[in-house]
């Protein structure tokens, strides 16, 4: 395919949810033009592989007010963008299974009530409540906030790729950028499999491939690309509200609104995104093993698929947002380590702000590229890395 | 019939008999068409379909375990069973009104948006919709619990049917250890082999390269013991099913495929059907003859009928209708009425029928290969992949061979390829040549001219393009006039084939749509993405699995 245009005023590498965000922001301030590129079709990289889950619990206060505003952003998202998500907020209940892991829920639970949200804890006898049928003695306790919830992440994807074509945006499909041009130090064009075009901003929006296309600019991002697992059971009725999480193993689970159980639990991968996306035998069953483990009557049903897909991790756990202070017209929008669904409503406002020279009201100490760039390891801050 | 005691069991309210050994679906089978189901988002009333676990249309929940396959479960003494989807019950179902009051469908996807306050509402009334049976209680998990079943060979043949058993009674005779993997509860023994019946290999992941034991199955046997399946070479041979077919009316009661209407007028049974209509021309459609005789009130096809069928059916006096478009199966409850028009503007009519056999088209069942890797090549006719063979069976996939129906040969020639398949895993064949590209301009196959003009046609009645899901053929052209492309993203748009076939019955002819609206050929349209298990496997036999003592190596 070729382009509309040889010129566009930015090109956001990426059409998935994060990208697709990015680009509405920037359409509705009249930023255009703008060409969002993908290699894949829409839909093929994690925002099509994601489990759905929409949380504001988090260890980061930044994070939990990020994910405040995108419950919002989800909740008008059917009335604004013509598609059903059916972001159904039947919470999110997360298991300690020990008395060090229940102390870092309390933490949790005391960031996020001084962010007015109505976080609860949950004592170990009160867990059935959610989950009827729980193995005895198997938890230590919880956490449960009722406004989290989970949505259905296709018609997302429907909505803003729509909703963007509408606004003037073109969305290119298949389309590899094989490297990024630059001039006089800042960023001049996007090479394609498909032709070259003339911009002034980059933004990478690439996901599980989003260290790959800094490099194509030059430059060295620590992102990296971890392959996640998941599964989907046989549909049958609700019996399930919450998504349920357990920190020790990063299990968790959720009833879709068709009824299937969706989810999956974490499982070493070598990294980097070469291997493609496989299941493994170790994820089946071990996967099984902790559902059954945890829900015994779980064993009587029947899984029906499996796949996987790919977490953008950073070193800290927090995601990459703004401009790469290395080179001018280059901006970040990755690393969101498996939550880019949940934060990008929120987040992508911040890039599109970063883009158009605006303020944005992040701390870049926390957010910027620029954090990893000085001597010295970066220490974890967000560790909540589950569900 | 034996002399065992009939087995006493419950179907909601109702008190039944079964005989010793037999399934819910063929002790129901001989009182009259087994309806145990409704459909998920209309709550359509729905038979059996295929007779091989593969369909919803027998799911229900036995004894606190949800989704059991009706057709793959023999009857115990006091089984207390539950039809799934319906209330009060899937035979009287209020819920039905859905289907009635929604003759064009609901939009899921656009609807329900507005106005905000009665998003609540919406969410509790499309979950209660939606799924099959209710969630499973505790003791139906703890009656299932057996120790797994883990077992080293040099060769797993999966499939122990013609092409499988040749292929097995060939390696055990020469000393190999083999094990033979079948899915149907009494297989004929294989001299020497191991056997293990009831079964399904689910999961083949690509061979470990450098391992002495490279391939490691995953599986269950009836109803819920885990298998991990350990060998140096695996002999796939799992053959073929009756494909579905697109119009209106294509999921009723009574509309069902050749295997199950086979199976159920087997050794001389009654089976719930007086006048069937048979659909295909070949040699499918000419076992059904066989086997039914003069019952067949009429064989249509939509192609053309193989002289061998065609003179059998004049000796039995059943009417041809060869070249014939199927529009529409009528008859809420159970088809009554099966309406035509000859293809080429040929003229409209209808048939009174009870049943409509679906015989036209056989397509081999190739989901392991694409799961471990192989090379896959397309065929127009009968619209399918199959694996990339060297002239011994081999695939690209070392150790990996394919036997039978997915190899290609059929009937007498399947026995001669189960041989051909362990002569070439004793003589250590290497992996086949990966296929030279480009490969040849793809065929769409004899059924693409017959969709082209049945499109045309006005449509009456709901064309069910997935029945797992109860996705209409119309979404799949919503989709494609929206401008989405490829079967992937049509998959994800309209959710045709992620239902518990796994798209086994729908993808073939969504295939054949999206390549007529889309333009180009079948292959070029995609394919989904053929994700383990193959059948549903139930968590308890995958937990039961103890952790593998080999590292995972990532292929």
């Amino acid at each position: 395919m070729t382009f509309a245009r040889d010129r566009y005023r930015t090109v956001i590498v990426g059409a998935g949810i994060v990208g697709l965000f990015t680009a509405h922001h920037l359409a509705r301030a009249g930023a255009g033009p703008i060409l969002v590129v993908d290699r894949g079709f829409l839909s093929s990289g994690s925002s099509g592989r994601n489990g759905g889950g929409v949380r504001q619990q988090w260890e980061t206060r930044s994070t939990v007010r990020l994910a405040r505003e995108s419950v919002v952003a989800y909740r008008r998202f059917g009335r604004e963008y013509g598609y059903n998500i059916w972001f159904r907020q039947g919470g999110y209940l997360f298991l300690a299974d020990t008395e060090a892991e229940m102390a870092r829920l309390r933490t949790v639970h005391d960031l996020v009530r001084s962010e007015g949200l109505d976080s609860r804890l949950v004592a170990p006898d009160a867990i059935g409540r959610w989950l009827d049928g729980i193995a005895p003695g198997t938890v230590a306790g919880g956490s449960y906030l009722a406004t989290d919830g989970t949505l259905y992440p296709f018609p997302a994807l429907w909505g803003l790729y729509e909703a963007d074509r509408a606004l003037g945006v073109e969305v290119a499909l298949g389309v590899d950028v094989t490297g990024i041009g630059v001039d006089d130090g800042r960023v001049r064009r996007v090479t394609t499999a498909s032709g070259t075009v003339a911009t002034e901003s980059v933004v990478n929006a690439a996901g599980g491939w989003s260290a790959e296309l800094s490099a194509r600019a030059g430059l060295v991002a620590p992102n990296t690309a971890t392959r996640h697992e998941i599964l989907a059971t046989e549909p049958m009725k609700p019996f399930l509200d919450p998504m349920v999480v357990r920190v020790r193993d990063g299990l968790y689970f959720s009833q879709t609104m068709r009824g299937e159980l969706v989810g999956g639990i974490t499982v070493p991968h070598p990294p980097g995104t070469a291997r493609g996306m496989p299941t493994s035998p170790r994820f089946l069953t071990e996967m099984a093993r902790a559902m059954v483990g945890l829900l015994p009557r779980l064993g009587a049903l029947n899984v029906m698929r499996a796949w996987s897909g790919f977490y953008d991790d950073t070193p800290d756990g927090l995601p990459v947002i703004g401009a790469d202070p290395r080179l001018p017209g280059f901006f970040h929008a990755n690393g969101f380590g498996g939550h880019g669904f949940m934060l990008a409503p929120a987040a992508t406002r911040r890039v599109a702000a970063a883009v158009l020279d605006s303020p944005v009201d992040l701390d870049p100490a926390e957010f910027s590229l620029g954090r990893f760039l000085a001597p010295g390891a970066t220490p974890r801050a967000e560790r909540l890395q589950l569900g | 019939m034996t002399n065992a005691p009939a087995r006493r069991f419950r179907l909601g309210g109702l008190r039944l008999t079964a005989a010793d050994g037999e399934t819910l679906v063929d002790a129901l089978a001989r009182r009259g068409l087994p309806r145990v189901v409704r459909s998920v988002r209309y709550h359509r009333p729905r038979a059996p379909f295929c007779g091989t676990g593969d369909c919803a249309g027998c799911l229900v929940r036995l004894n606190g375990r949800p989704n059991v396959r009706a057709c793959r479960h023999p009857i115990e003494e006091g089984d207390r069973i539950e039809g799934s989807n319906g209330w009060p019950s899937a035979a009287v179902d209020l819920l039905g009104a859905v289907d009635v009051l929604f003759p064009h469908g609901i939009d899921t996807l656009r609807g329900f948006r507005r106005p905000a306050f009665a998003t609540r509402l919406y969410h509790r009334v499309i979950r209660r919709l939606a799924g099959y049976s209710a969630a499973p209680d505790g003791a139906a998990a703890a009656g299932l619990r057996a120790p797994a079943r883990e077992l080293t060979a040099d060769v797993v043949v999966v499939g122990g049917g013609v092409a499988g058993s040749a292929a097995a009674a060939r390696l055990a005779a020469a000393g190999r250890s083999t094990v033979v993997v079948d899915r149907r509860f009494a297989p004929a023994a294989v001299a020497g082999a191991n056997s293990i019946p009831a079964a399904q290999v689910t999961f083949l992941p690509p061979p470990a390269a450098g391992r002495d034991v490279p391939f490691e199955l995953l599986g269950f046997a009836e109803p819920a013991q885990g298998l991990r399946l350990r060998s140096r070479a695996v002999v796939v041979a799992t053959g073929g099913y009756d494909a579905s077919l697109l119009f209106g009316g294509n999921d009723r009661p009574g509309v069902m495929a050749a295997e199950l209407a086979l199976r159920l007028a087997a050794d001389g049974r009654r089976p719930p059907f007086a006048h069937p209509v048979i659909v295909g021309g070949g040699s499918r459609a000419g076992a059904l003859l066989e086997r039914l005789g003069r019952s067949v009130v009429a064989v249509v096809a939509p192609g053309e009928i193989a002289p061998e069928v065609a003179a059998r059916a004049s000796a039995l006096e059943v009417p041809l209708y060869p070249r014939s478009l199927v529009l529409e199966a009528a008859g809420r409850r159970r088809v009554h009425t099966l309406r035509l028009r000859g293809r080429g503007d040929g003229p409209a009519f209808s048939i009174s029928c009870d049943a409509v056999l679906l015989a036209h088209r056989r397509l081999p069942v190739v989901q392991l290969f694409f799961q471990a890797g192989a090379a896959m090549a397309w065929r127009g006719d009968p619209g399918a992949y199959y694996p990339h063979l060297s002239a011994d069976g081999a695939t690209t996939v070392p150790g990996l061979f394919a036997a039978g129906t997915v190899a290609g040969a059929d009937g007498p020639a399947a026995a001669e390829s189960g041989l051909r398949a362990a002569e070439a895993v004793l003589a250590g064949a290497p992996p086949g040549p990966a296929p030279s590209a480009p490969p040849p301009p793809a065929d769409a196959g004899p059924l693409e001219g017959y969709y082209r003009e049945l499109l045309r046609e006005p449509r009456h009645g709901k064309w069910i393009a997935c029945p797992c899901e109860d996705v209409l053929a119309d979404e799949v052209e919503t989709a494609h006039a929206r401008g989405y492309q490829g079967i992937e993203v049509i998959k994800r748009y309209t959710a045709l084939g992620t239902g518990v076939c796994q798209g086994r019955y729908c993808l073939p002819d969504a295939l054949l749509l999206l390549a007529i609206l889309e333009g180009r050929p079948p292959p070029a349209v995609g394919y989904i993405t053929q994700r383990p298990p193959v059948v549903p496997t139930p968590l308890g036999a995958l937990a039961s699995l103890p952790p593998a003592t080999a590292p995972e190596v990532v292929a």
